[in-house]
């Protein structure tokens, strides 16, 4: 086989089980979950990768990996079948000392250091797949070396309200990182964490191991990991990200990121040539619009039937709409139906679900408390049943 | 079923597709949104297995090269097996390409040869149809024939179709060569045949040493009695185009759900080249009805009885009616198509107003602005 050095080698934590998603990561991992019609959440990092020129990647995987390892396969939707890199998909693995899940963050990177360690690289960056943004990750390289750092940190500036839910990182004039705060009351500034990081792989590797050393450790890179770097007097830098950042690790935060989509003041512009986003094709024939149907300030995909009424929603592949039927303000997953006169409005609707004849389901609420109504895959919502706002039916 | 292989002929010698062929061959041609016809044949043969895939193309295949490069797409970029595109040939004793199909598969006898498969399915490319080729070979097998044609039955709605006479069994026993449009449904030959490899190679052979060179008339027309030559019928829709009338109405009948339902999913999914496109946004102003719409389009204009390629804009006060709208075709503001073919890359720019006829639609070329 043939490994050359790489000077920076991916590494994507995609085993968190996104419990805060309900039924909507029941059977699959969260960064497997439908995003933007045609999307899953992980396209977003790999294709970052790649357009950043990164094309060696491990996807670390735990928590409900089937759909997620058949999604990513070889991984060339994303240009990453490489005879030298690409995609791997790394799961644990037992060892001759014994096996064990991935503990924590940290952790999961620790035992994969012999993955690491066969592309020699200079610099490791850390991924996470939950989140929607387009960044060009050879930008933030560029400073961590121009910065001689051991540790450089994506920070996207947040209110003064929303800090005391993030990674804050408190820094002097010239970026440096003083101080690390993990969702502090009173925070002191607004440098939020994204959950990013780029390592120099040498300092990185040297605290994996210590960090496993330390029994007590819950082996996190924002608990554990950072705070000993700056306890130790390590270089950290913060790297400001302007741009396009979103959480999707809650319902109304995966509903409001959709939404965006269809806002071109939201700065998330799927279109842009320059920073395509990939994604594995379904082999779908163009959607089909009907006489009867109208279709409003929304987002239709390949496979779709639409003989309803369509507002301010994001519709997924191979999406049957039937006819009086209204959707409004919705992200309708792939695959679903919906049968003639179903009323649908703040709702989710999981890959898969069957929703009956003259169903309602959701009702119109409030944008500062979003009460998002979840239809969970394959779930089936009978004929005239009723669905509130905010319920969730699995 | 790993004991076929396929011939396909990228470009019909006769064609009269005219504007629409100048830059490519028939396989290459888009339909239906977001598909060669070439996609139609090739996703048939892989759905049934098939994967030694020889590909003659006559002149302007590049655009077919770029559709297919490497096979992937069809899951064809295979260690053993796969595509072989072969360029125009032309032997050393004449000075143009290959007149006719006998005189195209001479010149590849080698390849067909070395071929491991016992079979093979010689297929024209101008053909939209979802066919199950285990069912052809079962059949096949079944009936003992020689020669399997495959046949759909319609109006000849264009000059050139091959109408097939047959017994009770569907044994055929005759076919002529239609040279005027009737409004009587007949079985047309669909161009598809399925027979022995042995058998092709000596009847090329056969024909080109007398001078031959139409496979339905050397072969197909002469050889009826010789040879028991069998029909079967496409179960689901099937159609063939060979100028820009059959184009605009094949193309039109993609509007019915029952002929997309035969053609996208009756066997097997119809795959083509990814292009990465994002979802089609409507904006306020949209009004689509009727239409067929891949992805990647903006719109916010009126679209209806229509079909739009991949990234085609439609900007506000702008109206596409009964049109087709190949790829990357952009309406500016208070324009608007009726009855018109737009090749890949057309701009309309503000206040026209282009229109063809339902019998004639008005067919404008790759990269034209107007």
């Amino acid at each position: 086989m043939f490994t050359s050095n790489k000077e920076c080698v991916a590494m994507l934590l995609a085993g968190g089980q996104g419990t805060r998603l309900y039924s909507l990561t029941r059977d699959l991992a969260k960064p497997a979950v439908s995003f933007g019609g045609k999307y899953r959440i992980i396209d977003f990092p790999l294709s970052n990768c790649i357009n950043s020129n990164i094309d060696t990647i491990g996807v670390l995987t735990q928590y409900q990996p089937f759909y997620l390892n058949q999604y990513i396969g070889n991984g060339q939707p994303w240009d990453l079948d490489r005879l030298n890199g690409g995609v791997f998909v790394l799961p644990p693995y037992m060892k001759n000392k014994g096996s064990d899940w991935y503990k924590g963050t940290a952790n999961a990177i620790y035992q994969n250091i012999q993955f690491v360690d066969r592309f020699n690289p200079q610099y490791v960056l850390i991924l996470s797949g939950d989140h929607i943004y387009k960044m060009d990750y050879s930008k933030m390289l560029d400073y961590h070396k121009e910065k001689g750092a051991d540790c450089t940190i994506a920070v996207i500036n947040v209110t003064k309200e929303e800090a005391s839910r993030f990674g804050i990182m408190n820094t002097n004039p010239d970026n440096s990182v003083y101080e690390f705060e993990e969702k502090p009351k009173n925070p002191k500034s607004t440098n939020a964490s994204m959950g990013i990081y780029i390592f120099t792989w040498e300092k990185l590797r040297k605290y994996l191991i210590e960090d496993e050393e330390d029994k007590t450790s819950s082996n996190d890179f924002g608990k554990n990991i950072i705070p000993n770097m700056l306890n130790d007097g390590q270089k950290l830098f913060a790297y400001s990200f302007e741009g396009y950042w979103k959480d999707v690790g809650t319902i109304s935060s995966l509903w409001e990121a959709n939404m965006d989509l269809l806002d071109e003041n939201s700065g998330m512009n799927l279109s842009d040539t320059g920073w395509k986003i990939y994604a594995r094709n379904t082999a779908e024939p163009p959607h089909y619009v009907a006489d009867d149907a109208t279709i409003e300030n929304s987002l239709v995909t390949e496979g779709c039937e639409v003989n309803g009424v369509v507002r301010n929603s994001v519709i997924s592949s191979g999406v049957k709409i039937g006819k009086n039927v209204v959707i409004e303000d919705c992200n309708i997953m792939p695959n679903v139906v919906i049968e003639d006169g179903a009323e649908i409005r703040y709702t989710i609707v999981g890959p898969n679900a069957h929703i009956g004849k003259n169903a309602k389901v959701g009702g119109v609420c409030n944008k500062d408390n979003l009460k998002i109504a979840v239809i969970g895959p394959n779930a089936v919502v009978a004929e005239d049943q009723v669905v509130p706002m905010g319920e969730m039916v699995d | 079923m790993n004991n076929i292989m396929s011939i396909i002929f990228a470009s019909d010698n006769e064609s009269k597709l005219n504007e629409l062929t100048l830059h490519r061959t028939t396989a290459s041609l888009p339909v239906g949104g977001r598909y060669r016809f070439i996609d139609f044949t090739l996703s048939n043969l892989v759905n049934s297995q098939i994967t030694t895939i020889g590909i003659i193309t006559k002149s302007n295949y590049s655009s077919l090269m770029d559709h297919i490069r490497m096979g992937r797409d069809w899951d064809l970029n295979r260690k053993n097996s796969g595509i072989t595109v072969f360029p125009p040939y032309a032997s050393n004793t004449s000075r143009s390409v290959s007149k006719g199909k006998i005189e195209a598969m001479y010149g590849i006898l080698d390849y067909i040869e070395k071929a491991t498969e016992d079979y093979v399915i010689v297929t024209n490319s101008n053909i939209a149809a979802n066919i199950d080729f285990d069912d052809v070979y079962n059949k096949h097998i079944e009936t003992g024939a020689d020669i399997t044609m495959l046949s759909y039955f319609d109006k000849p709605t264009s000059s050139r179709r091959v109408i097939i006479e047959s017994d009770e069994s569907g044994r055929v026993t005759g076919s002529r060569i239609t040279q005027n449009i009737s409004d009587k449904t007949e079985e047309i030959g669909l161009n598809i045949y399925l027979l022995k490899k042995s058998l092709l190679m000596d009847l090329v052979t056969s024909c080109y040493e007398r001078g031959g060179v139409d496979f339905e008339k050397s072969i197909i027309q002469q050889k009826v009695d010789e040879l028991h030559i069998h029909t079967y019928k496409v179960p689901g829709h099937a159609a063939m185009i060979d100028d820009i009338k059959t184009y605009f109405e094949e193309s039109m009948r993609l509007l019915d759900k029952d002929v997309r339902n035969d053609l996208f999913y009756a066997c097997g999914k119809i795959f083509t080249k990814v292009k990465d496109s994002v979802p089609t946004i409507y904006r306020n102003k949209a009004k689509v009805k009727n239409s067929l719409i891949a992805d990647g389009c903006d719109i916010n204009g009126v679209v209806e009885n229509s079909i739009l390629f991949r990234g085609v804009k439609v900007e506000e006060g702008s109206c596409i009616t009964n049109s087709i709208v190949m790829e990357n075709g952009h309406v500016y503001p208070n324009s608007s198509l009726d009855y018109v073919i737009t090749d890949k890359n057309v701009t309309i720019t503000e206040d026209k107003k282009i229109s063809g006829f339902e019998t004639y639609p008005l067919v404008i070329v790759k990269n034209k602005t107007i």
